[in-house]
């Protein structure tokens, strides 16, 4: 019987530190692999989303509000980008990880957001976010400010375990300022050079990189293009000399193929988000994969 | 011709027009703190999230004994008042003009109070609720993926679905998987006979004199009234990443709607199952099935009535999806007829809560063949939720 005892309790001390993770659920992958890097072997993390989806299309499911239930921490995008999240954290009964909450994180604190939009906002605007873009972090700059919004939050559950989260900061700046020098100098040469995109969503990635975006293919976020505006799209592309079509990986290639061979432009398949296409496995794998496809 | 014009507007107009909408004017800013979620948003004067559904829409049938065929009406219109009132604790008014017959109803569609986690895992609602019972009670008429009701559910529980007043406890189970335990105790309002008073008999008293009743004819309608309790299991399972299977149990214990006169104890039990598949982002199928058996006992006859409908659902891209049902249900009454309906349906998204749909349906009643078809337009203004479905 002594023995039974000690062994569980060798199993217990062994356990304990695995069960001490810090259960966090994220959003999008991009988040998920952040607090990865942030949190280390001291949090267990998992996406609720996947790389290769729309994240305006999200499906809230009950095997969700499971996980969610269970978790520590929850860390979002914000900006509505994510509203599907609420219906969820609703449903997970976890006050853990409310609004408020300690264990509730948007990245978004701290970001310079752009096209806020002022006054009248409705529908006839297609699908505009009140808050302003919500694309942010396709500006690789700006995971640095949603990093230190993790390690903060990390810090704030598990106080014992925040000289870990700042090294790591600190290491992953650093490593973000290489990688960035290493992207910007791969850019330069196209500083300036005017591209298309599907969705609004590559603004601060035109930004990060001195890209002037002149035409989506959606007339208004979330519509679909229309013969006319694909017209539109095509002289402005001709009149402007646009040399690339950047396609998030789960929109339609038929539509941006037909412009792309009727001006000469390239039309580019990309993920905005890690796990978006095979390869691209990390958020650092996002921009490795453009600035790679649009340097070639 | 109706059909034409209509079919052009809801399918085709609304991308031509949106060119020339007005352009948003923007600015940049840094975010200073996380913003509140949808419904804890406020403004400055405080006002709850305000929202209007409207469903409008044509049926047709050649069924010419229908009383309702040929026409293009609007069906619904809901009106939402949604928000937070205190920490965890969350209110949702939902007002509605039904068509009733000739003329439109108004009526509380919903009004409920949501206790989000009153303990660990347990959150409960009061106030009146679409009952969580199967799959589509639960659901507003918009918010389903069809423009008609199953006939199962408008033969076992009326007409609007299960409207309880009440109050119901779920307790979300600490298991591995995503099982949840609910219970309700609702007070659902009857229906009561409209006495003619010229539908009348007359019929020999005891001491021989001659009076003259009323004549009760039994009802063509059923549905479940008076104090009603529910129960329902949904557990949900994930095969594979992209798949997510639902099983749900249900039990029911009321009255008859017109238990005043037929003294009708009513049990309906329940199951239903659902699989759900993402190949990609935006293509979806949906498999849905729900069953439900009636147990009915009055005065002078027990009825065990069965019915069932089975959905498959393809939505193969982000805007359009399609779908097709069989139907089969018993009625609730003395003497039973069989109805087997069989549906296609289309739709056409063009945001979360505005479509388009077109709905084809072949009915069979005990023989009786009608061909009914709908066109629907549903269409959102302003900030509309519902819970997690």
């Amino acid at each position: 019987m002594k023995k039974i005892l000690m062994a569980l309790a060798a199993l217990a001390l062994t356990a304990g530190p695995a069960a001490a993770k810090l259960k966090v659920m994220t959003t999008t992958s991009d988040l998920a692999w952040l607090t990865q890097r942030i949190g280390g072997d001291r949090v267990s993390v998992e996406s609720i989303s996947t790389g290769d989806q729309d994240l305006h299309f999200v499906e809230p499911r009950p095997s969700m509000v499971v996980k969610l239930r269970r978790a520590d921490m929850l860390v979002r995008i914000g900006l509505d980008q994510d509203m599907w999240a609420d219906s969820l954290v609703a449903a997970a009964r976890n006050g853990k990880i409310v609004y408020g909450a300690p264990g509730y994180v948007d990245t978004s604190v701290g970001i310079k957001v752009l096209q806020v939009p002022t006054g009248r906002v409705d529908a006839a605007m297609g699908d505009i976010h009140i808050f302003g873009n919500p694309h942010y972090w396709l500006d690789p700059a700006n995971s640095a400010i949603m990093a230190r919004n993790i390690a903060a939050g990390l810090a704030r559950l598990d106080p014992s375990g925040a000289p870990v989260y700042e090294a790591n900061l600190t290491s992953y700046k650093k490593e973000l300022d290489a990688r960035l020098e290493k992207w910007r100098e791969a850019m330069a040469p196209l500083k300036g050079t005017k591209i298309v995109t599907y969705h609004n969503s590559w603004i601060y990635f035109a930004g990060a990189f001195g890209l002037e975006i002149v035409e989506n293919i959606e007339p208004k976020p979330g519509i679909p293009p229309s013969p006319a505006h694909i017209d539109k799209v095509i002289r402005t592309m001709k009149e402007t000399g646009a040399r690339f079509i950047l396609v998030e990986s789960y929109y339609p290639m038929k539509g941006p193929g037909m412009i792309a061979e009727k001006t000469g432009a390239g039309a580019l398949r990309v993920a905005s988000s890690a796990g978006g296409l095979p390869g691209v496995k990390t958020y650092f794998d996002v921009f490795d994969f453009l600035v790679g496809e649009l340097s070639r | 011709m109706i059909k034409t014009m209509v079919f052009t507007g809801l399918f085709l107009l609304p991308a031509a027009f949106c060119a020339a909408q007005p352009d948003a004017q923007f600015t940049s800013r840094v975010i200073e703190s996380a913003p509140a979620p949808q419904g804890m948003r406020g403004t400055p004067l405080n006002l709850p999230d305000i929202s209007v559904i409207g469903v409008f829409g044509g049926y047709v049938s050649d069924d010419k004994s229908d009383d309702a065929r040929n026409k293009l009406e609007f069906d619904e219109v809901e009106t939402a008042f949604q928000g937070y009132i205190y920490p965890k604790m969350r209110a949702d008014v939902f007002l509605a003009l039904h068509k009733h017959d000739d003329g439109y109803e108004a009526e509380i569609c919903e009004a409920k109070v949501s206790f989000l986690e009153l303990l660990p895992g347990l959150s409960a609602q009061a106030g009146k609720i679409h009952v969580d019972i199967g799959r589509l009670n639960k659901s507003h008429s918009h918010h389903r993926p069809m423009a008609d009701q199953p006939p199962v559910i408008t033969n076992f529980f009326g007409e609007h679905g299960l409207v309880g007043q009440g109050v119901a406890l779920s307790y979300l189970l600490p298991l591995p998987f995503y099982a949840e335990l609910q219970g309700g105790a609702w007070t659902v309002a009857g229906h009561h006979h409209h006495i003619d008073d010229e539908n009348t008999a007359e019929i020999l008293a005891v001491d021989g004199s001659t009076v003259t009743v009323p004549v009760i004819v039994e009802s063509t309608e059923f549905g479940v009234a008076d104090k009603t309790y529910t129960g329902r299991l949904l557990a949900s399972f994930v095969p594979g990443p992209r798949t997510e299977l639902l099983f749900g149990l249900n039990a029911l214990k009321g009255r008859g709607s017109h238990h005043d006169h037929h003294r009708d104890d009513v049990k309906i039990s329940g199951a239903d199952f659902t699989l759900k598949y993402w190949p990609s982002s935006y293509v979806r199928w949906t498999f849905q099935n729900e069953w439900f058996q009636l147990d009915r006992r009055t005065a002078s006859a027990h009825m065990i009535r069965d019915g069932f409908y089975s959905l498959l659902n393809y939505r193969w891209s982000k805007y359009w999806d399609a779908g097709v049902r069989a139907d089969y249900s018993e009625n609730a009454l003395p003497v039973v007829s069989r109805e087997r309906v069989y549906s296609a349906i289309l739709t056409r998204h063009l945001t979360e809560t505005t479509h388009a749909r077109l709905q084809y349906r072949h009915k069979n009643v005990d023989g009786d063949k009608a061909n009914e078809g709908w066109v629907q337009l549903s269409f959102g203004i302003g900030p509309h939720s519902h819970e997690l479905e």
